[in-house]
């Protein structure tokens, strides 16, 4: 196969089969967990669960006084490689194009000047939170094998996004470029089957905990 | 001699007390029940409390000693109780209370010391099935009286 | 697999719900929670990182609610949970967690791991791997009707001491009283003042109240200890009790998790809500307040500052209400830095202090509690909940730090106006 019909395999089909997985493999995890259910509560409400969900959702985004003090680094870097990438995929000119031609809805990008200063400052964020997971106590015991390898696939679509983006000579571009395909794509494939799901799953978690504490009269 | 015939009598001659005088007339509420507790170290910390040359750090030292027997002889949560240990409980609590200094229980040290000694013998009355109702208030109220004779 | 095993297995599975996996869906390893915890903050051991404390559920979890999780099972992929390893999660369950739920208030993805600590209880105990000394205290529960073995003629022999001295009858079985009040064993044994204190404020604010002979227990071992089908009939006998009086109200007292077990837990242990309200005392304190029915005199010189018992705050929802309180008596109150909903925890609750095994680690994190006060140097700490306050004890005692711990109802008596004290000051 030369290198032109790798890289339209990798755009076309490749692309293709990995959306459906990512899709369906969402789908089929947030099922999962919602077929699952909850039990009525028969205790008399103090508050309002789904007012204390719905809030749980915005304010654990952020930090409370102590674990900002005690955790510092762990939060302040991972905002920063979150929001990085986040900028990165979606605020990037050439990205908004792509989810133009697949959803046909469009938003104004960001300089590109500017993504590429944060697509470093993001590849320097992930390598320090890696450095952390190996050197704090904690985050060394709670790490298996999916926390590396999910690092790794996070951090290779930045990777050599830029590496492509900037033409390094390493490789032809179109070398370049697929590969930058091949890493989204393998994100998206493994992307339903770890931690990842935390993209969308989040957002039960802390309704549930909102909503119990809620009910109670809390605010958490 | 002044005769205390209840509670409010009691209470109010016990606050008129300066608290060196309180301290001692608690001793020996507690004195009086100290049949109840077999941990010898009440003993001791009540020669202290009843004394009125102590010093402050000889009452501070006999304080933490209370404390630290009134624990060790609490019933732990969920274990079986006894009420015949906990009338150790109790004679532990009235000496730690006779040794607190004023102003640190809501209730006055004294008057807490006299209630925690009741309160030993009511626990050992639930052993032994008798009514003793009332009987340790009137003996303190003679205590007392004896006490603001001397 | 043993019978037992298989047991407690089965009680995993049917613990996890929707919430359960949307947690552990969630996880991404990131370790906040343990900063939360007082067991790791005060021991630097990753072994009681909150999280981790749940591993055995959260692989039934995977193993039996995700697809691949079913698929790595079916081909013998998958590590299956083992007795031994229950065996060594079973101090990270019942020794190290009193269910304080700070983890849950950090967490970045929002898991409830106090929630799902309380869940795996229920596996652990049904496989066979509680504290025998929280076995002992639930047989006691169920036989006796109290863990420490306490009857009702010692709770009898205790009214009749506290009516002697406030030389008034405290209501026993009244039908038709507004408010039932509950006594956990801890206050019958070791802080029996508190009947009297609350005879006498009942009596200041005119409430109608009663005791039942037949359901005075108010702590709830099953709860403690994980098995649902016993912390159940612990409720329902005090359903029954309520609605033989036909009570609108039942009381829980100072302590914590019994208010846990009755206001929030209960109906749902028994399946259906229940004819009565709940209120715990501060909350009826509270209210009396409120209505001007609760008149106090004199102020404590000494500076206080409260320990928010953590079921009742954090997990109760009984904040403010002991504020209100303690702001009728205190002349000098200040926080806690980290306070409310925040607090840190005592370290006893939960069926730790039960756990003699768990001594050791529980002095030990009392440190946390001790940073926190030598930050604001009080005269005296209060609380409304009767484990925490004697644990509080053991550990100031243990550290050398000379500070007693108040009652908060117990307090509010002793500044009643009015002539409910003998001798009463003004």
């Amino acid at each position: 196969m030369s290198e032109t019909e790798l890289l339209l395999w990798v755009r076309g089909p490749a692309l293709q089969i990995a959306t459906v997985i990512f899709l369906l493999g969402v789908v089929v995890r947030l099922a999962e967990i919602l077929m699952l259910g909850r039990k009525k509560d028969f205790a008399e409400a103090r508050g309002s669960a789904v007012a204390g969900g719905l809030r749980t959702i915005l304010s654990r985004t952020i930090p409370d006084r102590g674990t900002l003090q005690r955790s510092t680094f762990n939060v302040v870097a991972g905002y920063i490689f979150h929001i990085g990438f986040f900028v990165v995929l979606f605020l990037f000119a050439p990205h908004i194009l792509l989810f133009q031609d697949v959803t046909g809805v469009s938003w104004p990008s960001l300089p590109t000047p500017v993504v590429d200063a944060t697509a470093v400052v993001t590849m320097i964020a992930l390598l320090a939170v890696l450095a952390h997971r190996l050197l704090d106590p904690v985050m060394r015991f709670l790490s298996r094998f999916q926390d590396y390898l999910v690092w790794l696939v996070t951090i290779l679509p930045v990777a050599t996004g830029y590496l492509a983006f900037h033409r390094v000579g390493v490789a032809p571009p179109t070398t370049l470029i697929t590969v930058h395909i091949l890493s989204v794509e393998l994100l998206m494939v493994i992307f339903p089957f770890t931690k990842l799901m935390h993209t969308f799953t989040l957002f039960m978690a802390r309704y549930y905990n909102g909503a119990i504490s809620g009910y109670r009269g809390v605010n958490s | 001699m002044t005769r205390i015939n209840n509670d409010s009598e009691f209470r109010i001659a016990l606050d008129a007390l300066d608290p060196a005088r309180q301290r001692q007339v608690a001793a020996r509420f507690v004195e009086n029940v100290l049949a109840l507790c077999s941990d010898e170290r009440i003993a001791r910390v009540l020669r202290v409390a009843g004394n009125s040359e102590s010093s402050e750090d000889a009452l501070a030292e006999a304080l933490k000693t209370a404390r630290a027997t009134t624990f060790d002889c609490h019933t732990r949560c969920g274990s079986e109780g006894d009420w015949a240990e906990q009338a150790g409980y109790f004679v532990a609590r009235a000496a730690t209370a006779a040794l607190t200094p004023i102003g640190q229980m809501p209730s006055g040290p004294a008057w807490q010391a006299a209630l925690s000694s009741r309160m030993a013998q009511t626990s050992q009355s639930i052993v032994t099935g008798d009514d003793t109702a009332g009987q340790e208030s009137n003996q303190q109220y003679r205590i007392l009286s004896e006490f603001l004779e001397s | 697999m043993s019978a037992s095993l298989e047991r407690g297995l089965n009680a995993f599975k049917g613990q996890i719900d929707a919430p359960v996996a949307a947690f552990f869906s969630s996880c991404v390893r990131c370790g906040l929670c343990a900063e939360a915890c007082l067991f790791y903050t005060e021991t630097d051991d990753p072994t009681l990182t909150p999280i981790h404390k749940l591993e055995p559920l959260r692989r039934v979890w995977r193993q039996e609610y995700t697809f691949w999780g079913k698929l790595a099972k079916a081909v013998g992929l998958s590590k299956p949970v083992t007795d031994e390893e229950l065996t060594e999660w079973e101090p990270l369950v019942y020794d190290s967690c009193t269910m304080c739920g700070r983890c849950s208030m950090v967490c970045p993805v929002g898991n409830e791991i106090a929630y799902m600590i309380r869940k795996m209880r229920e596996g652990m105990a049904a496989a066979g791997h509680a504290p025998t000394d929280l076995i002992g205290a639930t047989q006691r529960a169920v036989t006796i009707g109290s863990p420490m073995g306490v009857k009702l003629p010692a709770l009898q022999a205790q009214i009749r001491h506290a009516e002697a001295e406030l030389g008034f009858s405290i209501p026993v079985d009244v039908e038709g009283a507004d408010y039932m009040l509950l006594l956990s064993s801890m206050e019958i044994m070791n802080f029996p003042e508190f009947i009297s204190a609350i005879a006498r404020i009942f009596k200041h604010a005119n409430v109608s109240w009663t005791i039942s002979s037949e359901a005075f227990e108010a702590t709830n071992s099953g709860i403690q200890i994980g098995v649902s089908e016993i912390a159940a009939e612990l409720v329902e006998r005090i359903v029954t009790a309520a609605g033989k009086l036909k009570v609108k109200s039942v009381i829980s007292p100072e302590c914590g998790h019994a208010y846990m077990a009755i206001r929030w837990e209960g109906p749902n242990l028994i399946g259906r809500p229940y004819d009565f309200k709940v209120v715990h005392i501060l909350e009826l304190l509270d209210e009396l307040r409120e209505q001007g029915r609760l008149q106090t005199t004199g102020k404590e010189t000494q500076r206080l500052t409260y320990h928010d018992p953590c079921q009742i705050s954090r997990r109760g929802g009984v904040v403010q209400q002991p504020r209100n309180l303690i702001d009728m008596v205190a002349g000098d109150f200040v926080e806690m830095p980290e306070t409310g909903t925040m607090n840190w925890c005592c370290g006893a609750g939960g069926g730790v202090s039960a756990n003699e095994r768990a001594d050791e680690l529980r002095l030990q994190v009392f440190k946390r509690k001790k940073k926190q006060l030598d930050a604001i140097h009080p005269d005296a700490l209060v609380s409304a909940c009767s484990n925490c306050r004697i644990y509080l004890e053991d550990g100031l005692e243990e550290n050398g730090m000379d500070m007693p711990v108040l009652s908060l109802t117990e307090t509010i008596a002793e500044h009643l106006a009015g002539s409910e004290q003998p001798g009463s000051k003004d």
